[in-house]
Formats: structure tokens, C-alpha cells, sequence
């Protein structure tokens, strides 16, 4: 990683450190600061959106481990985290297990039903990949429907997570428990990519048959992949489950499996930013336009055809994200990377 | 140039720091505030449910601007609606129901029994009461804090049930009834009904079938049905897929021949529309209102709006719900005002809610115009209107063919399979 002009490592220590000028502390620490007094400024109803988007994060950070660092195309993963939403339903409201427990469980079981659907990973790639994990998405939502241990189309009731005695009943302690666990997450990914096993991941998305040549074990780093990235929307799908209160396999279409897919490529592929950027990015965006600018052409433009503005919306957002794909294809990620890079030659960019 | 950077580095905070602080800069320089009471209102008017719930959007708000002109608001305080599109998205639903509570809404409605049981919990756990036009049996069984304006996708099912017993079932022996159901609440609301009655009703039920909102082809599941020799298929649907499912039957030659029943969501002018009038004559359906031109006391001034508003929705009987569910709100807010002032809704919160909920909603007793029919609180019953009627496509129009059938309460959560 390149350091600004005048910096230097002088031990391996500082080397392998991911947070390595005072620069980088202060940044981090008044983000740090503005992150968790949030409660103290934003109300109830963006404070339920700093939550959906803290899980939402996890979820598509799983997926950009699999996608951005492995190379395998994944179109179900609102398929795992229902498995993760509904593991830990089961758990917690019919077997009265603690949220604890069903939270880790829901991980290990999204990831277990990840592993098995990403078996056929190891003969097909690409867009064949997709085909399959498309077809887990539908599987596991009819499976969810009729089996009765899931409320079928009914849904099941989610108590309050609770640990220790301690309910997270209000919006402020949901979202510290939220975003504790997105910080985690985030910190793992990060990690991981910098380890043996994130250097297999890239290899194998690049040329897997190098990677084969190398040494790499592509059936299990392959499977390792889905596993570590359906855990994450294992664990999303309970945080999601606690939050929202009740599960219905409706909250978990094959829309939603493509906007993670969205998300992860206008945030950029194969880093550990790109997910913060590209669900912030989208979450927020679904919000501005349904909640801030809709609402407010309808009141000012009256004279517009009835519905105009609303079916604005869907178009708006299309069009951000093709203008988007156009402009910027390799994702903020990019520009963020861009925008360093100016700072760290500042003044001499050139 | 180390001070530059320090320089970037604290503008960059500071502006952090500003951004973040605008909401609360925003809230504290406002203006003069009118004295209003706030009511959240959410609607599918975009995304998959569009053709449904954007009419039903513009009937709530034109609704609230005929109460709000006309008849000076509640007590004299002018109505607010926060409205806010949900695209039929359980993400989006549950981010604008937060948004109402935070708004100092003190109570909140939805047109869709899918966007309500995305909801119901959150509401459920604070106390938030809501009001949903389109219901099913799981949204206020056992009854909490959500109320169906009408009767729900269970009764729809029930009233015509006897209907086909009473006036059309000529054969002998158990009529067999298909089910083809939408796979969610508005489908499987009715299969409740038919696993709680079938068998008093003497009707046997055949293996349902389910469809998705988006199908475009139901040819084999019809298939399927059409091999057990049903006598009756009813649907509980939206308009777009049953639309399919009739085209889909006449293609198969199963109707006409078999009667074909739908439920309150289905059978609305979009369905003629969207499948042609030939396709569907005959068809019968259960409504809980009445419908356009009918000689009822409400029926004058919803249409001067209608069609002075939106007079694209005209003949639209999901406009007649969403009208008739904005008249209810203020009807509630109304009752909760003269019990206990306006000063404790006007604070909003769980007080204002609980006002709400226990000095309003639950001493209903409202004529609505004859609309649909009349809203009346029965403590243990969370249906606020418990009546509706059989209709018939007949030449395109959907015609009326019976007065109001009471649906009685049923007590679903004392099945051992409900929820199951």
C-alpha cells in the first residue's frame, strides 16, 4: 500500500499495520466518534436506516468475498440469509433458545446450505454458477413456504435480541449491536483478504487454472468461499430477523439477491470498502428518492399526471446506476482510491 | 505542508461533523407550525402491486383533502398525511413505518396485507396502531394493535362458500373446490377459512395450487386441476395473475364450465381490464364495498373527487376502499379528540397512540356513508367493518347480486394448524 510522501516503515510490524499514519488514526477515531454518537442526532427513522444498512453490509460483504475476491457469480444470497433469518427464528421463538445461539447458528447454517449449493462451483463457473445459485434462491424459499417449522406463508414471530438479560428493545441499542457486529465483519474481510487464504481467493478469481497450477486446493478454497460469505448472510438474516420482528419469505426475493449483486459492483468489486460505498450508496438512494423527493414532487408539481411522480422513482433509480456503471465502472471504491492518491501526492499529483 | 494536511484533515471533520448535524439544524429552524394532527399513510404505488395501489394512494390523500376543506379537519386541526410509497418492498415498509413513528404520527395505515405483516411486529411491540384495507387473518389474530378496515381474505372466502352452497351448487354429494392461491397472506388467508369451514360448509377442498405476483403462465397447475373434475376454482389473488389464471382456464376449456369464485383482492375493474371482458364474464367475486354509482349517501362526493382529481381511477373499487379507509381515520381521530382532547395526540408518541388505539378505534360506531359496511369496535375482533357483498361480471361491469353478508368472527388462533 503506498504511503504518503515522506512516510516510512521501519519494521514489519508497521508494515503489515492497516491503519498506519497518525492521519489514518485521527480519521478513523472522529469516524469512529460521528458513527457512535449517531443516536445522539438522528432520530428513530434514520437510525431503523443506519440499521438496515449495517445489515445489509454484512450480508454484502460475505458477498463480495465470494464475487470481488473468489470469482464466484452468486444470485441467491437473499436465498442464505433467509436461511439465517429463519434458523434463528426457529430457534429463538419455538425453541426458546438464546439469541446467542441462534445467531451463530444461523451463520453456520447459511453457510453449511451455501456449501452445498456452491458444490457445483467446482465444475462450473460463471454465468453457469449464477444458474445454480439462482436455483438455491428458489429452493430455499419454497422449502421456507411449506414447511410448517418456518410458519409456511404465514410467517413466524421474532423476539427482541437479548443477551445477557440485556433486550435490545429501542433503535439505539438495535443499531450498536448492528453495527458492532457489521464493524466485525468488515474487520474480518479485511483481514482475510490479506491472508494465505485471500491471496488463494484472488488467484482462483483470476485464473483459477493458475491458481490449480500453483498449488491451490480449488475445491476447497472454492468452497471455503461460499461458506465464509453465506456465514455473513447467515448472520445478517438473524440480525434482520431480530430487528423487523417477523419473517415472511416475501422480505427475500430474487430482487433483492440482485441488488446485493448491485451493490457490491457500484461499491467495487474485490475490496473491503467497496460494500460500505455501494450499500450506503444504494440504501440511502432508495430512501432519498421514495421518502425526500417523491413526497416532494407530488406537493409542489400538482399539475404533473396523476402518478407521475411516483413512477419516477423506479426510473430515477435505474438511471442513477446505469449513468453510474457508465461513469465510474470500476465502483467507488475506485474514486475513494483516486481521492487518496491526490491527497497522498498533494501537492505534486503530477 | 504538515500543517496543510492537519488543515485538510480538520476541514474534512468539520464538514463530517456539519453534515451530520443538519438534521437537527434543519428541525430547529422551522417555521410557525400549523396545529395538526399527523397520520402515516403507505401504499405500493410503484413495483409489482402498482395497479392496485396507486389508486388506493390517491384515494387516501384525496380523502384527507375533502376532510380537510370541507369538513375543517378534525375539530378544526387540519389532517397531515406523511405518505410514502412502499414499491409492495418489506425493506422499504419497515424504514416508513419507523419514519411515521418518528414523525409523531399516531397512527399509520396500509392498503396491503403483504406490506402489514411486514410491519405488524414493529407495531406490535410499541403499541403503534395501524390500519390495513386489504386483511388477512394473520395481521389480527390473536388481535393486537393492527385493525382491518374490512373483512379479510378468510371471509371473502367463507361468504362464498355459502353463496355457491346456497344459490349454485345444484349437483349432489361434496361440490369439489380448487384453490389457487397467491403465495402469500392474500392467498393462504383464504385456505385458513377453507381448513377452518370446509367441512361444515360440506364442500370438499382438492390440493391447492399457488401462484407468484409476477406469473405468467398458470397452464400447469390448471392442468392439475382440471384432472380432478373441480366444480368450483377460487382464487385469492391480485388482478394481474388472476387475470392470468381465467385466461389461462378458458384456453384450457375449464371455464366456462367450472364456477369461478375470487377474493376481495382480485375481482376490481383492473382485472376486466387487464383480461378482457369476454375472458371474465360471469365470474363471481366478493367485495367489501359498494360499488361506482350505487344510490348510497357517500357515493356523491367520493365521485366529484375522483373524478375531479384523478379521473383516471373512476370505476376503480380499490378507490372506494382507500377512500372509505381515509374517511375512517379521520372518523377515529375524530372520537379520540372529543374523548380526550387534541393536546395529547398533538404530542404524539406511545400516549397519543394508546389515546388513539383506546379512545379511538375501539369506540367506533360509524355510518360510512354506506360505502361499505358500517365500522363498529367488538372487543376480541380486530375487523373493523365485518360485512360484504357477492358480485358478478356481467358485460364488462361488476354487478352487485346480494346485499351485505355478515362474516362471523372466526377464532383462527385456536386452530392447531394456524400459523403452521
Amino acid at each position: 500500500m503506498s504511503l504518503p510522501s515522506g512516510t516510512r516503515n521501519y519494521t514489519y510490524a508497521q508494515d503489515m499495520a492497516i491503519l498506519r499514519t497518525k492521519t489514518h488514526w485521527t480519521l478513523l477515531i472522529g469516524f469512529l466518534v460521528l458513527l457512535l454518537a449517531a443516536p445522539l442526532y438522528l432520530g428513530n427513522y434514520w437510525l431503523g436506516v443506519a440499521n438496515l444498512i449495517g445489515i445489509t453490509l454484512i450480508a454484502a460483504t460475505g458477498l463480495n468475498l465470494l464475487i470481488g475476491y473468489c470469482g464466484q457469480l452468486s444470485i441467491g444470497h437473499a436465498g442464505f440469509i433467509a436461511v439465517g433469518a429463519y434458523t434463528s427464528a426457529v430457534l429463538t421463538n419455538r425453541l426458546e433458545l438464546p439469541f446467542l445461539v441462534g445467531l451463530v447458528c444461523a451463520g453456520l447454517m447459511a453457510g453449511i446450505i451455501g456449501l452445498i449449493f456452491g458444490l457445483p462451483s467446482v465444475r462450473v463457473k460463471g454465468f453457469y454458477l449464477a444458474i445454480t445459485t439462482i436455483a438455491a434462491q428458489f429452493i430455499i424459499i419454497w422449502v421456507i413456504n411449506h414447511w410448517s417449522l418456518t410458519g409456511g406463508f404465514v410467517g413466524i414471530k421474532v423476539p427482541y435480541a437479548s443477551i445477557a438479560g440485556f433486550e435490545f428493545r429501542s433503535e439505539t441499542s438495535q443499531f450498536y449491536l448492528i453495527i458492532g457486529i457489521a464493524a466485525l465483519c468488515t474487520f474480518f474481510a479485511k483481514n482475510l483478504a490479506r491472508t494465505r487464504v485471500g491471496r488463494a481467493f484472488i488467484a482462483i478469481r483470476d485464473n483459477d487454472l493458475a491458481a490449480e497450477v500453483m498449488g491451490i486446493n480449488l475445491l476447497y478454497y472454492k468452497l471455503l468461499a461460499f461458506f465464509i460469505g453465506c456465514f455473513m448472510a447467515g448472520i445478517a438474516g438473524s440480525l434482520l430477523a431480530h430487528w423487523i420482528g417477523f419473517l415472511n419469505a416475501e422480505q427475500f426475493s430474487l430482487t433483492e439477491s440482485i441488488l446485493y449483486v448491485g451493490m457490491i459492483i457500484i461499491g467495487g468489486l474485490g475490496t473491503t470498502i467497496g460494500p460500505i460505498f455501494g450499500v450506503v450508496f444504494i440504501r440511502l438512494l432508495q430512501q432519498i428518492l421514495t421518502v425526500e423527493i417523491v413526497p416532494f414532487l407530488e406537493r409542489t408539481f400538482t399539475t404533473l399526471p396523476a402518478g407521475f411522480a411516483t413512477g419516477l422513482t423506479p426510473i430515477l433509480f435505474g438511471l442513477v446506476i446505469v449513468l453510474f456503471l457508465i461513469l465510474e465502472p470500476r465502483g467507488l471504491a475506485h474514486r475513494w482510491a483516486l481521492l487518496k492518491s491526490a491527497y497522498r501526492l498533494w501537492p505534486f499529483s503530477y | 505542508m504538515i500543517k496543510k494536511k492537519w488543515l485538510v484533515v480538520a476541514s474534512a471533520l468539520c464538514l463530517a461533523l456539519m453534515l451530520a448535524m443538519l438534521p437537527v439544524l434543519g428541525s430547529a429552524c422551522g417555521g410557525p407550525e400549523e396545529k395538526t394532527i399527523k397520520v402515516g399513510i403507505t401504499t405500493p404505488s410503484t413495483g409489482p402491486a402498482a395497479e392496485k395501489g396507486a389508486p388506493m394512494g390517491h384515494a387516501n390523500l384525496d380523502a384527507i383533502k375533502y376532510v380537510n376543506e370541507e369538513l375543517g379537519g378534525i375539530d378544526g386541526h387540519p389532517i397531515e398525511v406523511v405518505w410514502l410509497d412502499n414499491a409492495y418492498d418489506a425493506s422499504k415498509v419497515v424504514t416508513n413505518v419507523k419514519r411515521f413513528m418518528d414523525e409523531g404520527c399516531v397512527l399509520f395505515a396500509t392498503s396491503s396485507s403483504k406490506m402489514m405483516s411486514a410491519v405488524m411486529e414493529i407495531a406490535n411491540r410499541d403499541g403503534f396502531p395501524g390500519v390495513v384495507a386489504f386483511n388477512a387473518p394473520v395481521l389480527h389474530r390473536p388481535p393486537q394493535h393492527i385493525y382491518g378496515q374490512m373483512p379479510d381474505y378468510g371471509d371473502d372466502w367463507t361468504a362464498f362458500a355459502r353463496y355457491y352452497m346456497e344459490n349454485i351448487w345444484k349437483g349432489t354429494g361434496k361440490p369439489k373446490m380448487a384453490l389457487h392461491l397467491l403465495n402469500n397472506t392474500t392467498g393462504y388467508g383464504a385456505l385458513d377459512a377453507a381448513k377452518a369451514a370446509a367441512d361444515e360448509l360440506g364442500i370438499e377442498i382438492l390440493p391447492p395450487e399457488e401462484h407468484a405476483t409476477d406469473t405468467i403462465s398458470e397452464i400447469e397447475s390448471l392442468t392439475r386441476i382440471k384432472g380432478q373434475n373441480p366444480d368450483v376454482l377460487y382464487i385469492s389473488s391480485t388482478p394481474a395473475p388472476t387475470a392470468v389464471i381465467i385466461k389461462n382456464a378458458v384456453e384450457l376449456g375449464l371455464y366456462p364450465g367450472v364456477t369461478i369464485g375470487l377474493g376481495h383482492a382480485g375481482i376490481t375493474k383492473a382485472l376486466v381490464d387487464i383480461a378482457g371482458t369476454d375472458i371474465v364474464e360471469g365470474v363471481y367475486g366478493v367485495f367489501p364495498t359498494v360499488n361506482w354509482g350505487d344510490n348510497v349517501p357517500g357515493m356523491a362526493k367520493m365521485t366529484e373527487y375522483c373524478q375531479k382529481l384523478h379521473p383516471d381511477d373512476y370505476g376503480n373499487m380499490d378507490y372506494i376502499t382507500s377512500w372509505a379507509q381515509s374517511l375512517i381515520i379521520a372518523e377515529i381521530l375524530r372520537t379520540a379528540v372529543a374523548n380526550v382532547g387534541y393536546d395529547v395526540l398533538a404530542k404524539g408518541g406511545k400516549e397519543a397512540w394508546q389515546a388513539v388505539e383506546t379512545q379511538g378505534i375501539q369506540k367506533l360506531n360509524y355510518d360510512i356513508g354506506g360505502l361499505h359496511g358500517p365500522v363498529i369496535y367488538t372487543p376480541g375482533d380486530n375487523r373493523l367493518s365485518k360485512s360484504v357483498r357477492l358480485f358478478q361480471i356481467q358485460g364488462g361491469e361488476i354487478v352487485p347480486i346480494t346485499d351485505w353478508i355478515e362474516a362471523p368472527l372466526v377464532k383462527y388462533e385456536e386452530f392447531d394448524w394456524f400459523g403452521q
